[in-house]
């Protein structure tokens, strides 16, 4: 009775005209963005984190929440059409999307990926309205120990997935976990790292490292080699329907994508771009057609757009439920919301009913919405490549300047942003990747004072973290995390301790 | 795999910056009058600790080639596209480019106020789109003039943002 009751409350406050508009405004402009080559979900999220400022908390995350949804189907129009994944969860659809669309069947691609996208995405709407409020349940038990380990694990997790060397993504978090300390300490009042600049005092702000890492580093990008290869973009032949056929084999690679992309993408936290691959892979094994894979079968479309949509919601219950980001995109929802005033947590469950219950009817509503938006839609979508690049990047850089400098009207700020954006260039030249140091900047205070509250608890006793079971499983899924690159070399070594020879 | 005098010289810079950190988190920050069970420089010196080491095995491996293994490399590779890793950039950097843009964000930034928001932004766009190409300069003026006078008036009069208007304040903006 309660949860009819709640999801009547959700529809109540999703269904208002306003919400309806911002759920359509998000759905379009996330579209856009995953169509544009280049500006992946986080950086959209975060140029567009200033349009929100003048909304409430539920209209602000209606917004972002249709961005981030948006961008998921966006992302495989370029894939099939231009051999361009439109953001990293795409990647896989070009695998066989390009083929099909090379063979006349961009139609049946488009409407594989646009249907997949809406199933996978209902069906992590339906899983977040069941398991949240039993999620949220547990966690009310947690106490800060429990909600540090809690943070060092979704870090790890995150970080470990994050790039080609540990080493490089640790140093990432770390370095958002020391941008964090900038400003005043909450509990003693200490200025840290203030340089004695009064503009520091309240630490750097999150929008302007965001749209630095992510905005004016992909500007910086593109600006670095505007002479790449233009990429032929084909163009769409024929009806957009699948045929009955196609329907046969698009709907078990559908389910199984949507499954496996909610478990392993979402809950487990290892993102979309993963649970991507892991469908693909699971296609590899399992489909009827698999030898068909990588040479324009349905399946290859069908199983990871199903995925990554699955995982995008599947994030937001750890975002919604336990207040960690499970991802980079989520990790700017969650700075954007503490922006406004709001702590997603567990209690948010109970002390804000109208946000969560909200949120989750105008998903709902914003799925429908997409695959309006995106069948019928598409020539339009198409025509959005042929805006010149250097166009869109002066464009970038406008939005990025007004979106900084409405926060705090400070020019310090813009200035602190271009930095940032050449520091993030800097490091996308040396491989190091952004996203942990924005989950650093949004957990790091928050890991600071649990830390501390579990340390007045214990009178001083760093224990506390072992002798707490569930923090004690936590903990240890951070060392599983963090070691899981090396357990081959591990497992190596300890055969030659024991004198063991190397499998052949 | 050749030495990569980029890595080298960053993995200097990071020790460099880590130390600093730590420096700084150790005898710079002020002990507050109230004694607590964890200071405010902890937090930070346990991070500059960790950076300085993870800097260190950084510069190690690029000093001493711990990736110069072509396996390894490859494994890599192949993990690096299991979880969607974004890929390397390789090749010169247009520098000139990169640098004349660079230039007129800051000139952007510094004059934001100054020149006001409309202004600044006509001058910046139109001076990055004709860098970049121009081969339409009236269709990049007229985009310029919307984005930069319209959103002026648009944020100003409808969203009650407010803009900085520079010498426009004298024309009621």
């Amino acid at each position: 009775m309660d949860f009819w009751h709640n999801l009547t409350l959700g529809f109540s406050v999703a269904g208002t005209p306003i919400h309806l508009l911002l759920a359509l405004v998000g759905v379009f402009l996330g579209t856009v963005i995953g169509v544009l080559p280049g500006i992946g979900p986080m950086t959209g999220v975060a140029l567009l984190i200033p349009l929100t400022f003048s909304l409430n908390p539920t209209s602000a995350i209606i917004l972002m929440a249709g961005i981030y949804y948006g961008a998921m189907y966006g992302g495989s129009t370029t894939s099939i059409l231009v051999n361009a994944p439109g953001e990293s969860s795409s990647v896989v659809t070009c695998f066989d999307g390009y083929e099909m669309a090379k063979k006349g069947r961009a139609g049946p691609a488009l409407a594989a990926a646009a249907i997949g996208s809406f199933v996978a995405g209902t069906f992590a709407t339906l899983m977040l309205m069941i398991f949240g409020p039993w999620v949220a349940k547990i966690a009310l038990n947690f106490g800060p120990p429990e909600f540090f380990s809690l943070m060092v694990a979704g870090l790890t997790v995150v970080t470990s997935l994050a790039g080609r060397s540990m080493v490089k993504a640790l140093l990432s978090t770390l370095f958002g976990l020391a941008i964090a300390t900038f400003g005043i300490d909450q509990q003693s009042g200490v200025p840290r790292f203030t340089f004695g600049n009064p503009e520091l005092m309240d630490g750097l702000e999150f929008l302007v490292v965001a749209i630095g890492l992510f905005a004016l580093c992909e500007v910086l990008v593109n600006l670095a080699d505007m002479r790449q290869a233009v990429q032929e973009r084909l163009t769409i032949r024929g009806g957009l329907w699948m045929s009955k056929e196609d329907w046969k084999r698009f709907i078990p690679s559908c389910i199984r994508g949507t499954l496996s992309g909610f478990f392993v993408g979402g809950i487990a936290g290892a993102g979309a771009a993963v649970a991507s691959f892991v469908s693909y892979g699971l296609e590899k094994k399992s489909s009827k057609y698999r030898d068909e894979l990588g040479k324009g079968a349905i399946e290859g479309v069908a199983g990871p757009e199903s995925a990554n949509n699955s995982a995008a919601g599947g994030a937001l219950i750890h975002l919604l439920c336990l207040g960690i980001p499970g991802s980079g995109t989520t990790a700017i929802m969650l700075g954007a919301l503490l922006m406004l005033g709001l702590q997603p947590g567990p209690l948010l469950f109970q002390q804000q009913p109208q946000f969560v219950w909200g949120l989750i009817a105008s998903m709902y509503i914003g799925n429908v919405m997409l695959l309006v938006l995106n069948l019928p839609l598409v020539g339009m979508w198409v025509k959005l490549l042929d805006v010149p690049l250097y166009l869109l990047l002066n464009f970038i850089i406008l939005f990025s300047f007004l979106g900084v400098y409405t926060t705090n009207n400070s020019t310090q700020d813009l200035f602190l942003m271009v930095g940032f954006g050449v520091i993030g260039y800097l490091m996308k030249r040396l491989d190091i990747p952004a996203s942990p140091v924005i989950l650093g900047i949004v957990l790091g205070r928050l890991m600071e004072e649990k830390m501390r509250q579990s340390l007045v608890i214990s009178d001083g006793s760093m224990m506390i973290f072992i002798t707490r079971p569930i923090s004690l499983a936590l903990l240890l899924l951070a060392v599983v995390s963090l070691t899981n690159p090396y357990w081959k070399q591990i497992g190596a070594a300890v055969r030659r301790l024991f004198g063991k020879t190397e499998p052949a | 795999m050749k030495p990569n005098r980029e890595e080298r010289i960053a993995s200097l810079v990071l020790i460099l910056f880590s130390l600093a950190y730590l420096t700084y988190a150790a005898f710079l920050i002020p002990m507050p009058a109230l004694k607590q069970q964890l200071g405010p420089d902890a937090f930070p010196k346990a991070i500059g600790v960790g950076m300085v080491i993870l800097a260190g095995i950084y510069a190690f491996q690029q000093f001493r080639g711990g990736l110069a293994d072509q396996t390894k490399a490859q494994e890599a590779e192949k993990r690096a596209a299991i979880i969607g890793a974004e890929g390397k950039i390789k090749g010169v950097a247009d520098l000139k480019t990169m640098g004349f843009m660079l230039v007129v964000m800051l000139l952007y930034a510094f004059f934001f106020e100054h020149l006001g928001y409309a202004i600044s932004t006509f001058l910046a766009f139109m001076a990055g789109c004709l860098y970049l190409d121009r081969r339409h300069p009236v269709r990049d003026a007229i985009i310029a003039v919307i984005a930069s006078f319209v959103l002026q008036y648009i944020f100003s009069a409808w969203l009650r943002v407010r803009l900085p208007a520079g010498p426009l304040s004298y024309f009621g903006l």
